[in-house]
Formats: structure tokens, C-alpha cells, sequence
């Protein structure tokens, strides 16, 4: 019985020696499905190449409730040392866990850091963006001229002069819109196309509309115009794609050549890819002023924070400035996970046609903000989401939506 | 003796700990942070009483969501338990095969809810309009689910194509129970097929009705799974001149009022489920125990 014991208590002290020179084990956890193998074969070369560090990552998305992930992790005492937030509201609550990363050395080369009071606390995942996009051979038979759609009035008449060449054209409606709580899609319109109304025309830091809109004011001249917008996508879009469809029938649409617009950021590529579209396509400005528009929309979807209560956080910022500063970190940006790269001096060409716009727009400069992540959680899922779902049911009906975006964000202060 | 109900005590125990730890504590938990004002992560929880209980009852989303869920309940607990017991009067009589209709019948239950709601979504979006556009008949080509006045009857529907088989097997077993020489004596005595399924066949099978009235109420009343993948709440409806969602039943506000970080209010509102399903499951059991049967 005793020699039992002794050698269990040796093993214990073997067991904890070997504990003690193990080497650092950074744990990440992230959200981009479709980067996933990407990631994970950067992290495996990463920690090849820096012996006595192992970076192991993981993955949960396509939907799921990651907030709610990182909350069990936290309680479950196993918060990751690298995890994603997606704007202030989750900052707000996650502040506790979250690094502040000013003296990092990719800080310089990036506009699109997640800063508060001047102190940076997220790495900016990529760049994401949209406009309305174009199939550019459609719009050649109808003879529009993208370049033209720059105003409102400009689209009222491209979209009547599509519309009644449909048949000639072979399409089924001219705009592919998802916007139905049914389908899963109120972030098109809730987030996305409301983000127009935020920042379009605009200054690109400008967040003078939300902050007012955060006091509960609407700016009625500047709102007037955007319903008359969202009415115009609206009454030009595919009646079942915008009452119920799914992501799939919205993208699948425009990638068959169905529809001539689709309402949808440079995330679409790599499905574009998948569904074998050979059309050529680009990106118009969400023109929706009744003055001219060129931007586009550009934005980090996401930043990586560093948890500071981790004795590896160290080695995770190491990790985090790897990708931003090596060739081999850039290369798996753009390469491997098709991603445009926040920092400004990547000089790698993404593949996707969409992404080579945003890049082009995003090197031409001019672009607009995007702010939806400044709302309080839920403000676009469960209050904005049933007032452009109700206005799609009856897009005649634009007061009734003017007042009600009205009162919804006369009640933000108090979410 | 004394040792006896020591290794009684031992063998509870583990049976107890797991439900201590899984459901006791969470619970009182829950109801603990019901009361307060935590967000799920910060470690700074404050006490605010029934702050969130007055609150939720001002939110027309939430009020809407709780009618609709008596609504869908009601429409389920009646549908359900009616289809599954004329299935069991026709798997009972004289059918040839009846075997494999119990068993298809039955077959719908074992789909989960997930991918049961993703099948009726294609059905109701894409199959359903497709044979409208076929038959030139307008009123099919509007998918059911975008109908906000229909919504929750095309979910009860769905219910019920999933229910009702499982419903149906607890009936059959009690008929199977009842003494065969009750359904002859009545039968040689002249009583048609309506009237001993009236006055025999339903009194005798009353505690199954207990059973089943019971378990469809609490599903319905809990559902969450394929209204999630059948409608996500929507088509939006106007609600006290609100928007709302027009099939958003309570698990589903419950859920998302959690997701937007609004843990507290999330618990304050299972709480409200929680007492509301004690309440009418409790009424219910007492007023069909009254009326069960003793054999």
C-alpha cells in the first residue's frame, strides 16, 4: 500500500514537472467560419516556428451564439486569451477581459483599430464593405452606366428602366434584397442598409447622425430622404426574397443571373466562387442623398482582443502582431482566408471581385463609416428588424415607417 | 437499522447531487439573478428587486409574445389530441396493415424539431407556391409563413404533423386497456360506433387524456426549436402600434432578450414562463383528474 502511494506521489511530482516546463499554450477563439482552415493552418505554422508556443484556435459561428460562448467560457473559468468582439456593445461587456494594445506595432499601420478614449483594445480582423453591387453585363444590355447611379433620382430611373426590360433581360425582379425576420435576414436592412442613414455622405470618422440618434433625435430632412431610398429598393425588389428569403435564395438570385442588384458585402465572393458566376460585377455607392454619393461602405465586421488576466497574454499579442507585420501572416490574410487586410501596408491583391473593388474604393479614398456597432445589443435584431420587415409587407406605406424608426430610436437611450 | 438507512442515504446521494447541482441550485440561481441587474460576464451584480418583472409587462413585444404562445398553445392542445386520437380509433379498428400506419404515424416524432422546421419551410416557401403558380390559384402563391395572421396556424399545423403520432401511441395503449366484453355488451345492446366511442371509449381513456393534454401543453407552451427554423419569429406584425414579431413564442423573446445581453431581464421573464406553465399545468391535471375513470 505504501509503495503505491509513493509512487503516486512521485508520479504527481513528475506529472507537475512536466506541467511546469510545458510550453505556452495560447487559446484562441474566433467566429469566421469560412476562415476556419485558413486560421488554423497559420496557427500550426506559427507555432511550428516558435518553439515553446502552440497556438490552438477555435472556431464557432455560421450563427452561433458567440457572446453567449465566451460568457460560458468565462464562467466555466476558461476564457480564451484571444477572442472577437464586434462592437462597443460587446466591448461594454467584456471589458473586464480586454487588453489595451496601444503599444502594439501594427497600431500605426491601421484606421480601423477598436479605440476608446484614445486607448486601442482590437486588432481589426479585416476589412468588410459594401455598396449595392452590380452585375455589370446586365446593366450593359439595359445600358446603364454604374458610374451614373450616384443619386437617388439616378437609381429611380435605372431601376424603372430595368424593370421594364425585364423579360428581355431575363430577370425576375431587379433588386436582390433580403430584409424578412422569416429568413433570418433583418441585418441586411436593419444593420447594413440602416448604416446609410448613419454615415452615408458623410466624413468617414463622422459619427455625428448616431451619436444624436443615441440621444433619441432623428434628423427628419436626412431620414426622409433614406425611407424614400429604402422604399425604392423595396418596390424594385424580389417580392419573395425580401418577404421570406434566406441568405442562399437572396445570393443565389443575383449569382444566376435573376436579378441585376444585390444588396450584400464582399463576404459573397467565395459563394460567388462556389456557384461559378463568370459575369463581371462591382460595387455602386447606397446612393440614397438627394445630392451626389460616391463611397462605399467600409468597416471592420470584427476585432481580436487579448484577455490580460492570461499569463500567456504576452505570447497572444506576439501572435496577433505576427499576422499583421510578417509576409507569411499577410499571405495567410489574403490568400489563404481571402480577406482584404486592415493594414495599410499589405500590398497583396485579394481574389475575389467584389474585394478588388472595396480595395480600389478603399485606395481611392472617399469611403463612408459604418456605425450599427455603436447601438446598444439588439437594437437591430430585436427593434429595427420588425419595422423594415412590417415596411417590406407595405412598402406604400413609408409614414407609417418614418414613424415608426422614429420611435424606435427615440427609445434607444433607454435600451 | 441504523447502518440500513445509512446505505439507503448513500445510494440517493448521487442520484440527489445531480439534482442539487442541476437543477435546484441553477434555479434558485435564476431566480436570484432574476432580481437583479447582471449582464451575464461583469462581476458587479446589483440587487434592483422587481424592477424587470414591472418592466417586461410594458413591452408590447414581450406582451405579444406571451398571447400568441397561449394562442399556439391553445390551437395545439386541441388540434394535437384530436388527430392523435381519431390516428388511434383508426389503428385500433379493423385496418389491414394498421401496423404500419401506427409506425408511419409515428415516424414524423422522431425527426428532430430542427430539421423538421427547415423540411416545412421548403415546403411552405418553395413547394406550396410552386403548385399555386401550377394550379394559377393567387392565394397559394403568398408563402403561409409570411402571413402574419396565418403564421401560427401553419406552426400548429406543423405541431401537430409531429405530435400527434407520439399522442396517438398513448391512446392506443389505452384502448388496448379497456375490457373488450365493455365494447361487446355495449355493441349487443345496440349502441352505434359514435355513441360507444362517446360514452365508452372517451370516459375509459380519460387518463390518458390527463397524460396527453398535459404534454402537449407544456411542449407547446416551451417550443422553441422549430419555430426557430421555421419562422425566427417573423413575418413582423403591428402590435399596440408597435412592430413585433407575429410568431416570436416566449422561448424565443426569452432567448433573444438574453442575446442582446440583457441576461437579468432574459431570467426575470423564464421566471414568468416558468410560474404561468405551473399554473395552467397545475389547473389542468386537477380538472381531468376529476373526470378520470376508476377501473
Amino acid at each position: 500500500m505504501r509503495r503505491i502511494i509513493t509512487m503516486a506521489l512521485a508520479l504527481c511530482l513528475l506529472g507537475g514537472g512536466a506541467l511546469m516546463a510545458a510550453p505556452t499554450t495560447v487559446t484562441m477563439m474566433q467566429l469566421k467560419v469560412e476562415i476556419k482552415d485558413a486560421l488554423d493552418n497559420y496557427a500550426a505554422k506559427y507555432s511550428a516556428a516558435h518553439p515553446g508556443v502552440t497556438v490552438s484556435v477555435e472556431t464557432l459561428g455560421g450563427g452561433a451564439d458567440f457572446g453567449g460562448a465566451i460568457k460560458a467560457k468565462i464562467q466555466a473559468g476558461q476564457m480564451p486569451d484571444i477572442f472577437v468582439i464586434e462592437g462597443q456593445g460587446q466591448y461594454n461587456v467584456f471589458k473586464d477581459y480586454i487588453a489595451d494594445l496601444s503599444d502594439q506595432p501594427w497600431v500605426k499601420d491601421t484606421d480601423l483599430a477598436f479605440k476608446q478614449n484614445g486607448k486601442v483594445y482590437g486588432f481589426p480582423v479585416s476589412i468588410e464593405g459594401y455598396g449595392l453591387a452590380y452585375n455589370a453585363d446586365i446593366l450593359k444590355k439595359a445600358g446603364v452606366d454604374p458610374a451614373s447611379l450616384t443619386t437617388r433620382a439616378a437609381y429611380e430611373k435605372a431601376f424603372a428602366k430595368i424593370d421594364g426590360m425585364k423579360k428581355a433581360l431575363g430577370l425576375d425582379a431587379v433588386v436582390a434584397m433580403a430584409a424578412s425576420v422569416s429568413g433570418g435576414m433583418w441585418w441586411v436592412a436593419g444593420q447594413h442598409n440602416l448604416a446609410a442613414y448613419w454615415g452615408g455622405g458623410l466624413a468617414a470618422d463622422d459619427t455625428s447622425v448616431i451619436q444624436k440618434a443615441l440621444k433619441g433625435q432623428v434628423d427628419d430632412a436626412r431620414f426622409l430622404q433614406y425611407a424614400k431610398y429604402v422604399q425604392l429598393l423595396f418596390k424594385y425588389a424580389d417580392k419573395n426574397i425580401l418577404l421570406n428569403g434566406s441568405y442562399d435564395n437572396q445570393v443565389g438570385s443575383f449569382a444566376q443571373g435573376k436579378t441585376a442588384f444585390l444588396h450584400q458585402g464582399n463576404w459573397v465572393d467565395p459563394n460567388m466562387k462556389q456557384l461559378g458566376v463568370t459575369f463581371k460585377m462591382g460595387y455602386a455607392p447606397h446612393a440614397f442623398l438627394d445630392t451626389v454619393e460616391k463611397g462605399l461602405y467600409l468597416f471592420a465586421p470584427s476585432w481580436y482582443c487579448v484577455n490580460p488576466k492570461s499569463p500567456n497574454a504576452a505570447a497572444a499579442k506576439a501572435f496577433l502582431a505576427s499576422i499583421a507585420m510578417t509576409p507569411d501572416g499577410q499571405d495567410y490574410m489574403v490568400n489563404q482566408a481571402g480577406m482584404i487586410p486592415a493594414f495599410k501596408s499589405v500590398k497583396l491583391q485579394p481574389k475575389g471581385q467584389l474585394s478588388q473593388a472595396l480595395m480600389a474604393a478603399n485606395a481611392k479614398g472617399g469611403n463612408y463609416g459604418v456605425f450599427f456597432g455603436m447601438l446598444p445589443d439588439g437594437a437591430g435584431q430585436n427593434v429595427f428588424g420588425p419595422i423594415y420587415d412590417l415596411f417590406a409587407q407595405n412598402p406604400d406605406n413609408i409614414d407609417q415607417f418614418v414613424s415608426d424608426m422614429k420611435k424606435a430610436i427615440a427609445g434607444l437611450p433607454k435600451m | 437499522m441504523q447502518r440500513h438507512s445509512l446505505t439507503k442515504a448513500l445510494f440517493v446521494l448521487p442520484c440527489l447531487l445531480a439534482f442539487v447541482m442541476v437543477m435546484l441550485v441553477p434555479f434558485f440561481y435564476g431566480l436570484f439573478y432574476s432580481l437583479t441587474d447582471w449582464n451575464g460576464v461583469s462581476d458587479s451584480i446589483n440587487f434592483i428587486g422587481f424592477a424587470h418583472f414591472g418592466r417586461v409587462f410594458t413591452q408590447p413585444g414581450f406582451l405579444y409574445s406571451f398571447l400568441v404562445t397561449i394562442a399556439y398553445t391553445a390551437i395545439n392542445v386541441v388540434l394535437v389530441n384530436v388527430v392523435g386520437f381519431a390516428l388511434a380509433l383508426l389503428v385500433t379498428g379493423n385496418l389491414r396493415f394498421r401496423n404500419f400506419y401506427r409506425a408511419g404515424f409515428f415516424a414524423p416524432y422522431l425527426i428532430g424539431g430542427i430539421v423538421l422546421g427547415y423540411i416545412w419551410q421548403f415546403i411552405f416557401n418553395n413547394a406550396v407556391p410552386a403548385l399555386g403558380a401550377a394550379l394559377a390559384s393567387q392565394s397559394m402563391q403568398v408563402s403561409l409563413l409570411s402571413r402574419a395572421d396565418a403564421v401560427i396556424w401553419a406552426m400548429s399545423a406543423v405541431n401537430t404533423w409531429q405530435y400527434a403520432g407520439y399522442v396517438m401511441l398513448i391512446f392506443i395503449a389505452a384502448i388496448q386497456a379497456i375490457p373488450v366484453s365493455l365494447m361487446e355488451a355495449a355493441k349487443i345492446d345496440g349502441a352505434g360506433y359514435f355513441r360507444r366511442v362517446t360514452r365508452i371509449l372517451i370516459p375509459m381513456t380519460a387518463n390518458a387524456f390527463t397524460i396527453t393534454l398535459f404534454l402537449t401543453l407544456t411542449t407547446s407552451f416551451k417550443q422553441y426549436d422549430m419555430n426557430f427554423t421555421l419562422t425566427r419569429g417573423g413575418p413582423a406584425a403591428r402590435f399596440l402600434d408597435q412592430p413585433v414579431n407575429a410568431s416570436q413564442l416566449l422561448a424565443m423573446n426569452i432567448f433573444n432578450t438574453a442575446q442582446a445581453n440583457h441576461m437579468a431581464e432574459a431570467q426575470a421573464k423564464a421566471v414568468i414562463l416558468f410560474v404561468a406553465l405551473v399554473v395552467v399545468s397545475l389547473v389542468q391535471v386537477s380538472i381531468n383528474k376529476r373526470k378520470e375513470v376508476e377501473q
